[in-house]
């Protein structure tokens, strides 16, 4: 795909991002029902999931793409690792940020060592030890195998963090959507919770092919430089 | 798209940012509100945090929007 073609694409499901998030904020200040026990505070979900859920797809996408690039060596799959983990680390930031404030709230406290508090941080600075292996290294190949290492081993994190609410005990709440016997959520609340998913999913989808466009178009800009030296 | 982008940036971004950090701190200064303050604190905070997921998503938005718009000027000159 052409950087002009990664372009409009990356423009067109970034504003239908937009627009989803702009709808999204109409539902929740003027639609949804607030949460009978924690009350308004309970909005926060519907920005705190959807980042919760994008930031795990991105890094899902670092850990696959990093995976190809060991086995197959292309610059093209580590370059969309790249543009992805840039983006999980965003999410995962502002997951980190609203949490705290709902648990200011809802716990009393903004911080606790639980365990999925503690994973989500892990998983934060794993993914910031990505980019630092990445430019440690005099010899750039080599940092990208190595951070491709990284971005596979940060994955692991993932599925703890999901499963932790059930296997240790945990301040967090159990899950109310993926559940076995379907989800325990007013239908608009599941309803506008969706759309945030769906909505964020797409602004993700949209930078990122953005941010691959740039990549690409950064690494061309310093192969032409190389050859114009030589 | 860039010069909104920019617009965006210069103006809006920070206009947000000096809201986050004025309205709770406003709140707090009315008079005979301590009460009143416990009761908005949730609005405050759920303010704090949607203004936070703008600040960084849109943030992002911006920076890969110039960047890129950056190089790729560069490149044509």
């Amino acid at each position: 795909m052409t950087i002009e073609k990664l372009r409009r694409w990356g423009l067109a499901l970034a504003s239908l991002g937009v627009l989803g998030i702009l709808v999204l904020h109409a539902l929740v200040f003027f639609w949804v029902p607030t949460e009978a026990s924690q009350g308004i505070i309970y909005a926060i979900v519907y920005v705190h999931a959807p980042s919760a859920w994008v930031a795990f797809l991105a890094f899902g996408i670092v850990a696959l793409a990093s995976a190809l690039y060991l086995w197959l060596g292309d610059e093209k799959v580590d370059q969309a690792a790249v543009c992805a983990a840039e983006g999980g680390m965003i999410f995962t930031t502002v997951v980190l940020l609203t949490g705290p404030l709902w648990g200011k709230i809802a716990w009393g406290t903004y911080w606790t060592w639980e365990p999925r508090l503690t994973l989500t941080l892990l998983l934060w600075f794993i993914y910031l030890g990505y980019f630092l292996v990445r430019s440690s290294t005099e010899n750039p190949e080599r940092g990208k195998r190595f951070a491709a290492v990284v971005g596979i081993v940060g994955a692991l994190d993932i599925p703890l963090i999901h499963l932790s609410v059930l296997w240790f005990r945990s301040l967090h709440p159990g899950p109310v959507v993926m559940k076995p016997e379907g989800a325990t959520m007013d239908p608009r609340m599941l309803t506008t919770l969706m759309l945030g998913l769906l909505s964020f999913t797409l602004l993700f989808f949209g930078v990122f092919a953005l941010r691959y466009a740039l990549e690409t178009a950064t690494r061309a800009a310093a192969v032409r430089a190389r050859a114009a030296r030589t | 798209m860039h010069r909104a982008l920019s617009v965006l940036s210069r103006f809006a971004l920070p206009a947000l940012l000096s809201a986050v950090v004025a309205l709770p701190a406003a709140a707090q200064a009315l008079p005979g509100t301590e009460v009143g303050a416990q009761n908005l604190r949730p609005y405050h905070f759920l303010f704090i945090a949607y203004a936070i997921a703008w600040i960084l998503v849109f943030g992002w938005v911006v920076s890969v929007a110039r960047r890129l718009a950056r190089l790729e000027k560069r490149l044509q000159d």
